[in-house]
């Protein structure tokens, strides 16, 4: 039985332990987080071009914008409880159209739909335009500030 | 020779920087005193005070703050000013409870709490603790501050008890209380007896929680209706909880498990602080959650009120 066990869990882990030691894995950082609109199977940006997935029900699933060296991606967790640990660097695959992140050190993956994709450069660009407009609102507003 | 022209030159340039000084000075104090005046204030920080437990919902000993993240309207923030744990906290409580019609089958047990929930707490030399009943159409005041001893059983008996039940505008009484009186070193707490079904309040719900989250309070909500009935009071007593980062009991609990609740919070918060993060909109959501253990749970207020406008 613990034999079994033993194998079964090896099966499962073999994935997560391969691509670990053969370096498939990406780097990047989540740099925002919401609970939005689950992706119905079917849609998507990559979903849309991939294999039928897991249905999702009518709940809230994290949403996570994860930036990598030259890609960012916007991520959407499968169920309202699929969540990626905020350390400052996380670790990433492709896995069948879809993203696999390394969710702690115990080489388990969660899979997550990939809603949209941007090339870094352009999304830093986007960024500062964003910022950019947000101070000059603020320069308009009262000086006194609190939280 | 060319020692000689140094000793004269460096006395002279010494004279000429100091003149140039005196001439800056000189014009600094001609500037008009209106503009002097000015000051900048920019105390854009957020402080945060939360509670980590882990699966076995004991709480987090040795938690660090690279043990997680806020995250602040949307945006992640692992860069924080501070990470403490208060010391010696004072606590400003107002117990609010509901003498409305509704609840008046289960009054008697509800005051044995509310009486119960006073005169044992462990209350310390420096605690407030202030009592408001709301039934009718307002929060009518009970004892203020000195509650630990002028809150009796006569005093009870003369709280004016049925009519409709103004919950919100009970809340944002006890908020904008605990606000003209919030001091940095002292926990707001609200311990609030109800059903949750609100019948006539002028103030909405959005409004008594703007009032609450403004007010950095706790709310720990005790519901005093049917119990094993699911309603939409329960419901929303769970959310004024969930809201303000307090917790939800049932009244067949008791008072010793809303003692047990705070003073666990007590022994076990922790305060973060962080650069305001920009946003378009008055409200931040806030949430914190782990950065590598996935089973920790982290409870904090959902939220707060930036105003430009308004120093809170």
């Amino acid at each position: 039985m613990k034999r079994a066990l033993s194998l079964i869990f090896l099966f499962c882990s073999l994935p997560g332990l391969l691509a670990a030691q053969i370096g498939v894995y990406q780097h990047g950082s989540v740099v925002r987080m919401h609970m939005g609109e689950c992706i119905p199977a079917g849609h998507g940006f990559m979903v849309a071009f991939g294999g039928p997935s897991n249905s999702i029900g009518p709940e809230s699933c994290p949403e996570y914008t994860l930036v990598s060296d030259n890609v960012v991606f916007v991520i959407v967790g499968k169920l309202s409880n699929s969540l990626i640990p905020l350390a400052q660097t996380i670790e990433f695959r492709f896995h069948k159209n879809e993203l696999a992140v390394r969710v702690d050190d115990a080489k388990h993956e969660t899979k997550f739909a990939i809603k949209e994709m941007m090339v870094r450069s352009e999304w830093d660009r986007l960024q500062r335009h964003i910022d950019e407009k947000m101070r000059a609102s603020d320069d308009h507003e009262p000086e006194v500030r609190s939280r | 020779m060319r020692n000689r022209v140094r000793h004269l030159l460096l006395p002279l340039l010494l004279v000429t920087k100091l003149c140039g000084y005196g001439l800056l000075f000189g014009q600094a104090i001609s500037i008009p005193y209106e503009k002097l005046a000015t000051y900048h204030s920019d105390v854009s920080e957020v402080r945060l005070v939360f509670f980590a437990t882990d699966e076995q919902h004991h709480a987090v000993q040795g938690l660090q703050k690279t043990d997680f993240a806020v995250v602040d309207n949307e945006r992640v923030i692992r860069d924080f000013r501070s990470f403490t744990r208060p010391a010696a906290i004072k606590l400003d409580v107002i117990v609010l409870f509901d003498s409305s019609d509704s609840v008046l089958p289960h009054f008697k047990q509800e005051i044995t709490e509310v009486l119960q929930l006073v005169s044992q707490w462990p209350w310390g030399p420096e605690d407030d603790v202030s009592v408001l009943s709301f039934g009718g159409t307002e929060a009518h005041s009970v004892c203020a501050g000195d509650c630990r001893s002028s809150f009796t059983a006569d005093r009870v008996a003369s709280v004016p008890t049925g009519g409709s039940t103004p919950l919100f505008d009970a809340l944002d009484t006890a908020a904008s209380l605990l606000t003209k009186r919030r001091q940095p070193d002292v926990w707001p707490v609200i311990a609030l007896f109800s059903d949750g079904d609100d019948t006539i309040s002028k103030a909405s719900f959005k409004r008594a929680m703007e009032k609450t989250l403004t007010s950095e309070a706790q709310v720990y909500t005790i519901d005093v209706g049917n119990v094993g009935q699911p309603s939409n009071g329960a419901a929303m007593l769970q959310e004024i909880a969930d809201e303000s980062g307090g917790r939800y009991v049932r009244i067949r609990e008791g008072a010793a498990r809303i003692f047990t609740d705070v003073i666990d919070d007590l022994h076990s918060a922790r305060v973060v602080t962080y650069a305001l993060p920009e946003s378009g909109s008055d409200f931040h959501s806030t949430r914190i959650l782990p950065t590598h253990n996935l089973n920790w749970q982290f409870r904090c207020r959902r939220g707060y009120y930036y105003r430009s406008d308004i120093a809170h």
